[in-house]
């Protein structure tokens, strides 16, 4: 068969997908550059081309300023949280211990939860009239009287960073722990002859074995809590006072709450920037990890 | 400088006993090979001995301190692992350096003791690479380098030269009885290669179904193994076994007319089943000892020597015979062998008789 039938093919087998992905992602991706140029509505005509007045007033706005410091803060001690007690949880049911495998099948459950179904819960967990967090604090006598840990400026974002940790920190756990099986018994056991205590053993031992599966979480991980919608629309819808609004909320309400296709479009495409040179420096992070532990 | 004493050592993992009472004293200096197949406790019972795994019943004394319950750290010993187990992210410089570290010596003497660590194993260049940068011997190299250092009371080895290829193997077995004479350290060697077991020891436990079937030197493991198992398990080819049957105080190879007469036999009853055991290198053609009329089924030239299998009777017997010798199969051949190089075990109980 010659390499040019062979190539051919090739294409043609993919040809289908190749045209469903041009419909579904390549056109709509042209189209929201193309609006973003424009000060299109929702509906209604196609709107006027306004140049990069969008982006200038989107970058300059402190509505977008915000939302960009909301979405990093959520991003970075979430992921934080979720790498620490992943690698603590993985390091436990690593573990000998009588009901081991029961507690690692359990481990998956909140991230197989819908996050929706999640969000819920922890609503529940937060509701300032019957919620079991202001119950157990209020029994324990840490808390005087109920709050509104979703109603309060100060509150709402740790209160939503917690919830995101409960849900994602076993991908971090599994991949850890998965990753902890593949150090060597020999090396531990050096290790121990050797005299390195709990501290040296993780840092010389563990940690090398660990880190380019870490690196892989945390890519993973940062992406996705860049651009964090589902949780943060049903437990706050962004509120209150807008302390919980991140990008991707911020690209929802300005396009679909507020109509303004156009300049709902360049935020979008600034976000799909800043999450693309994230995966990008990542990537290369990854790369240089993988070969630590060879 | 240290004596190691191993008593009565049981291990057993849920309803499967490993080791089954092991006793051995080690004199200080002196370098003990635990030589067995695979499964047959060598290795657990040197895991033992680091504190790596703890035994069921029994003690181990290291100058005469026990160090049942002692964190493997605390007991002076140095292990060598047939992975390398190296730290894979440090440099060789703080790989050997690592144990001394961890006891918080200072870094000036730590540097002066992994120098000169590193000069006797003639790693000195290699210093400043990474475990991943190196071939399978300079690792194995800086395994062992990473032991010396510390100067410990006992070294543990872990079948440190299967990773190796032959020639390899070799130049570092050299190298490690070089080592040994020059440190004279106390060491306990867990390996399958009688030939690493032969050329490094200065005795041999050979183990079975954890338990040490002989303890002795490797000229006496060779030349008067206890057992069937231990005649079989060391020499290459192995020894010829033959069976037979007492006879007037000498053994009678079944299939032949063949009587060999064998002292020590005298007091067996006749008839008895006996194995007779004649190691391939006991077998000449110089027609000196006891005639062996035999027929060459298969010649096979090694190079240093002629390895001829040939049929006496209705069994096989292996002779190793000078590369000059002039043998093609087919061949009806006069071997003969000299009957104070015999070894005859009981074919029940599989110990030696004579």
């Amino acid at each position: 068969m010659s390499s040019t039938w062979m190539t051919t093919r090739a294409w043609l087998l993919m040809l289908p997908l190749l045209v469903i992905m041009i419909a579904v992602i390549g056109w709509p991706m042209i189209d929201t550059v193309r609006l973003s140029f424009t000060d299109a509505k929702l509906v209604g005509t196609g709107g006027s081309f306004v140049g990069i007045d969008n982006y200038v007033k989107m970058l300059s706005s402190s509505n977008f300023q915000r939302a960009l410091y909301a979405t990093t803060w959520f991003a970075v001690v979430s992921v934080a949280a979720e790498m620490v007690i992943g690698v603590l949880a993985a390091l436990l049911l690593n573990q000998q211990f009588y009901g081991r495998a029961v507690l690692r099948a359990l481990l998956i459950l909140p991230w197989a939860l819908p996050t929706v179904v999640n969000a819920t819960l922890w609503r529940l967990i937060y509701n300032p009239e019957y919620g079991a967090l202001n119950s157990a604090l209020t029994q324990i006598g840490l808390l005087d009287s109920y709050r509104s840990w979703l109603g309060e400026p100060g509150t709402a974002m740790t209160a939503l960073i917690v919830a995101d940790c409960w849900k994602n920190f076993p991908l971090v756990a599994f991949i850890a722990l998965a990753a902890l099986q593949a150090v060597p018994r020999d090396i531990t056991a050096a290790s121990l002859v050797d005299g390195a205590g709990p501290f040296n053993r993780f840092r010389f031992v563990i940690l090398p074995y660990l880190a380019g599966p870490l690196m892989v979480a945390l890519v993973l991980r940062t992406i996705e809590a860049f651009k964090v919608f589902d949780i943060i629309w049903v437990m706050t819808r962004g509120g209150p006072a807008n302390s919980t609004r991140t990008l991707s909320i911020l690209v929802y309400q300005e396009a679909f709450s507020f109509q303004r296709a156009g300049s709902g479009a360049s935020l979008a495409l600034v976000v799909t920037l800043i999450v693309t040179v994230l995966a990008v420096g990542y990537g290369m992070l990854v790369r240089r990890t993988a070969g630590s532990a060879t | 400088m240290s004596t190691l004493t191993i008593s009565a050592i049981r291990k057993s993992y849920g309803t499967v006993e490993t080791l089954k009472g092991i006793d051995v004293a080690l004199e200080s200096g002196e370098f003990l090979v635990l030589l067995g197949a695979s499964g047959c406790g060598k290795s657990t019972l040197l895991n033992i001995i680091a504190g790596l795994a703890e035994p069921t019943s029994g003690d181990i004394r290291i100058d005469e301190r026990s160090i049942i319950g002692v964190h493997p750290k605390d007991r002076d010993i140095a292990m060598v692992f047939q992975s390398y187990a190296l730290y894979p992210n440090l440099t060789v410089h703080r790989n050997i350096g690592f144990g001394l570290e961890m006891r918080k010596v200072d870094k000036a003497t730590r540097d002066r003791a992994v120098h000169e660590t590193a000069k006797l194993l003639q790693i000195e260049n290699l210093l400043e690479r990474k475990p991943g940068q190196l071939s399978g011997g300079q690792r194995q190299r800086v395994a062992i380098g990473r032991a010396l250092v510390r100067n410990p009371k006992i070294f543990l080895f872990d079948e440190p030269l299967s990773n190796l290829d032959a020639k390899l193997r070799m130049e570092m077995r050299t190298e490690l009885k070089r080592l040994h004479q020059l440190t004279k350290t106390t060491v306990v060697y867990v390996t399958h290669d009688q030939i690493e077991a032969m050329t490094l020891a200065t005795r041999i436990a050979v183990m079975r179904n954890g338990r040490i079937e002989q303890l002795d030197t490797p000229e006496t493991i060779y030349n008067r193994p206890a057992t069937l198992y231990v005649a079989t398990f060391v020499g290459a080819p192995p020894m010829n076994l033959l069976a037979g049957a007492a006879d007037r105080g000498g053994v009678r190879i079944d299939g032949t007319d063949i009587a060999v007469p064998v002292p020590g036999l005298e007091s067996v009853p006749p008839g008895r089943r006996l194995v007779l055991g004649i190691r391939p290198e006991a077998i000449g053609t110089s027609g000196q000892g006891l005639p062996l009329a035999a027929r060459c089924e298969v010649a096979e030239l090694t190079g240093p020597e002629l390895v001829v299998t040939a049929i006496i009777g209705s069994q096989r017997l292996v002779a190793t015979l000078p590369a000059s010798t002039k043998i093609k199969p087919g061949d009806e051949i006069a071997l003969s062998a000299d009957p104070a190089l015999f070894h005859v075990f009981d074919a029940e109980t599989e110990q030696r008789l004579n």
